[in-house]
């Protein structure tokens, strides 16, 4: 699974963002998008297409965790979304890992010769890794957000930090890190 | 091509930002992640040899941490003191004290509802529920209300506030009033008699615009004198919701949302 | 007066004699008004701590007086004595913090306080612009409250923040330096 997850200020001006992949059942933590040349271009586009939906649910469900909200067929991309009380959005698109035909190549291979378990993991249709929609990856989700949502409030205290401003802190983007290692 | 302002928006952030490569980057060297830590090699805030940062504490480390009242007092009045420097007449301060508090406000609402996620036991945000799941965002005016009134005030002053009303004028449906008898930000400071009219909680009125604005309720709040025999320091805070707050309210009361 | 009575009557003062409020209002309005003054100076940080030094001054003129209403302490034997008094008493009753007084300079009279704890900067992460690390003082205040106050019992003191862990030192550390006694102003009630 590839992941692009992004924080956006309640006028949509982003805050901050990262692209990162899979560290469970054996996952190496890269992001590797259907379409590399374009992979930045693309999930900026999709995550902006799914704000409507967004806007919609914001005021039809009072959770800050709103779950998978959207999919774009054409990459294959999936969006979960978490609002703060605050009006700001974190949005996490997936994109699970090319049909097999053409992933299945000498390196994971490797990895299954190395990890059995994690290779036996990795064929459960519902693992965090694989099946973007399963009650396990909306609750591996809702766990990242909710570490993200924690650093997040932790930034927004500084008396130095105003509503709207990116966010540079090389220590956030470590703990974003970590928590996606954490939990997806 | 046309673009979506919105789209453009955000691709404004991809130039400076090389997050892709970045991410790559890092993760193909991890010996030399482990020997060399971000924080010191890259841009940003030296930090104590320790490493601690605000990312380190804990958010409820100062829950319930107390300093004396008197510390407050000092400091507050001398806030007050500056911003009579800079503006001209009550209203002018009034205006420049609400915009002070503004930006806590948002701070104190994400404080807060972090801070209800976190304890599995505590009181929720919304006084009905009992549960410890995790608190609801307010969409309609009056949990948002209710908010304010309960845990926001206990945060800031250890006790809920004193009165909440809707006007009864046909005229203003848009129109609450939150009332403090005795509010904190009166109790030491003295206001010159040629200032008689300012109330300091215009300070306060600004943090409950802050949430109200944060929780997307454009809201204008005020800070009005109106002592009694009992209480001289009484105050009423007047939150004036805008038309777009209140149509929406009428739509989601016809959608059944509470 | 030796540190551990100074630290036993700050205990006791703090417990019996002070009206309390959470902590978090009095660190997010002083993060509020530094914020402020920063930009209204246009990140002048230079100006911004002497503003802060300003205010403090004004803060300890007024502050002395409910320090010695609510300790009821005598005069200072000396500077050592007042060192304490400051950081057992002084702090404790209005910050519930204790810094520890180190350093003193082979005359007496300079000593530093070191601020393991400060409620002020809680929460605080000072701008990332190549310069407020270098350049602003945060907790700024405290030096003027400390003149201002000392001042108003015949003391003339200079006191300036030497480093501060919002700037990536490993400490929080205030030197403090005793400039003379104001003997001519006494006023005719002390002794």
């Amino acid at each position: 699974m590839s992941y692009y997850f992004t924080i956006l200020s309640p006028s949509d001006a982003p805050l901050f963002n990262i692209a990162f992949g899979t560290s469970k059942s054996g996952g190496d933590g890269i992001a590797r998008f259907r379409f590399p040349d374009s992979a930045q271009y693309m999930n900026q586009f999709v995550i902006h297409s799914s704000l409507d939906i967004v806007e919609e649910a914001q005021w039809m469900n009072g959770n800050m965790y709103l779950k998978h909200i959207d999919t774009y067929p054409p990459a294959a991309a999936y969006i979960s979304a978490f609002l703060t009380p605050s009006g700001t959005r974190f949005l996490l698109l997936h994109q699970p890992p090319q049909p097999p035909s053409t992933s299945s190549t000498g390196g994971s291979s490797l990895l299954s010769s190395s990890f059995s378990g994690a290779s036996s993991s990795r064929a459960s249709s519902s693992s965090v890794a694989a099946n973007p929609t399963s009650p396990q990856t909306e609750e591996a989700v809702r766990q990242f957000m909710n570490e993200v949502y924690e650093n997040y409030v932790k930034t927004i205290m500084s008396p130095f930090y105003r509503q709207g401003m990116e966010i540079r802190s090389p220590v956030f983007r470590t703990k974003v890190t970590a928590a996606g290692r954490k939990w997806l | 091509m046309s673009q979506h302002p919105r789209h453009s928006a955000m691709l404004s952030i991809s130039t400076s930002n090389s997050n892709l490569a970045n991410a790559g980057a890092d993760k193909q060297q991890p010996s030399q992640n482990v020997s060399t830590p971000t924080q010191s090699s890259s841009p940003g805030l030296r930090v104590p040899s320790n490493r601690k940062t605000i990312y380190d504490r804990h958010l409820n480390r100062s829950r319930t941490a107390e300093l004396s009242r008197a510390s407050f007092a000092f400091l507050f009045s001398e806030m007050v003191t500056y911003a009579q420097r800079r503006v001209t007449g009550i209203q002018d301060l009034e205006k420049r004290l609400n915009e002070q508090g503004y930006p806590l406000g948002l701070r104190l609402l994400d404080l807060l509802f972090y801070r209800t996620m976190s304890s599995s036991t505590s009181s929720s945000l919304s006084s009905s529920s009992t549960s410890s799941s995790p608190p609801n965002r307010p969409l309609r005016i009056l949990p948002l209300l209710h908010l304010i009134h309960g845990p926001l005030w206990r945060l800031l002053f250890q006790r809920s506030a004193d009165a909440l009303e809707h006007s009864v004028s046909p005229e203003t449906p848009n129109e609450y009033m939150i009332t403090d008898n005795d509010p904190l930000v009166n109790t030491y400071i003295s206001v010159p008699r040629e200032m008689s009219m300012l109330n300091c909680a215009a300070f306060v009125a600004g943090i409950i615009e802050g949430v109200c604005d944060g929780c997307g309720f454009e809201a204008k709040v005020s800070a009005h004198n109106q002592p009694t025999e009992m209480w001289p320091g009484r105050t009423v805070f007047l939150l004036r919701f805008g038309d777009s707050v209140m149509e929406r309210e009428k739509v989601l009361e016809r959608a059944g949302v509470r | 007066m030796s540190t551990t009575k100074a630290s036993r009557i700050g205990e006791e003062l703090w417990k019996t004699r002070v009206d309390k409020i959470n902590a978090e209002l009095v660190t997010l309005t002083y993060g509020t008004i530094v914020a402020q003054l920063c930009q209204d100076y246009d990140s002048d940080y230079n100006e911004v701590n002497k503003q802060l030094d300003k205010m403090g001054y004004n803060i300890g003129m007024r502050l002395i007086e409910d320090f010695l209403a609510k300790s009821n302490v005598g005069r200072c034997a000396n500077f050592r004595e007042t060192a304490d008094m400051i950081a057992k008493v002084g702090f404790k009753i209005f910050l519930n913090i204790s810094p520890t007084v180190t350093n003193w300079t082979s005359d007496n009279n300079q000593f530093s306080l070191i601020f393991e704890e400060n409620p002020l900067a809680d929460f605080v992460e000072l701008p990332d612009d190549g310069r407020a690390q270098d350049e602003l003082w945060f907790s700024n205040i405290f030096c003027g409250v400390l003149r201002g106050a000392l001042e108003m019992v015949q003391m003339q003191i200079e006191a300036h923040f030497v480093s501060d862990v919002l700037r990536g030192d490993d400490t929080t550390e205030m030197r403090v330096s005793l400039v003379r006694y104001i003997e001519d102003e006494m006023p005719p009630e002390e002794e």
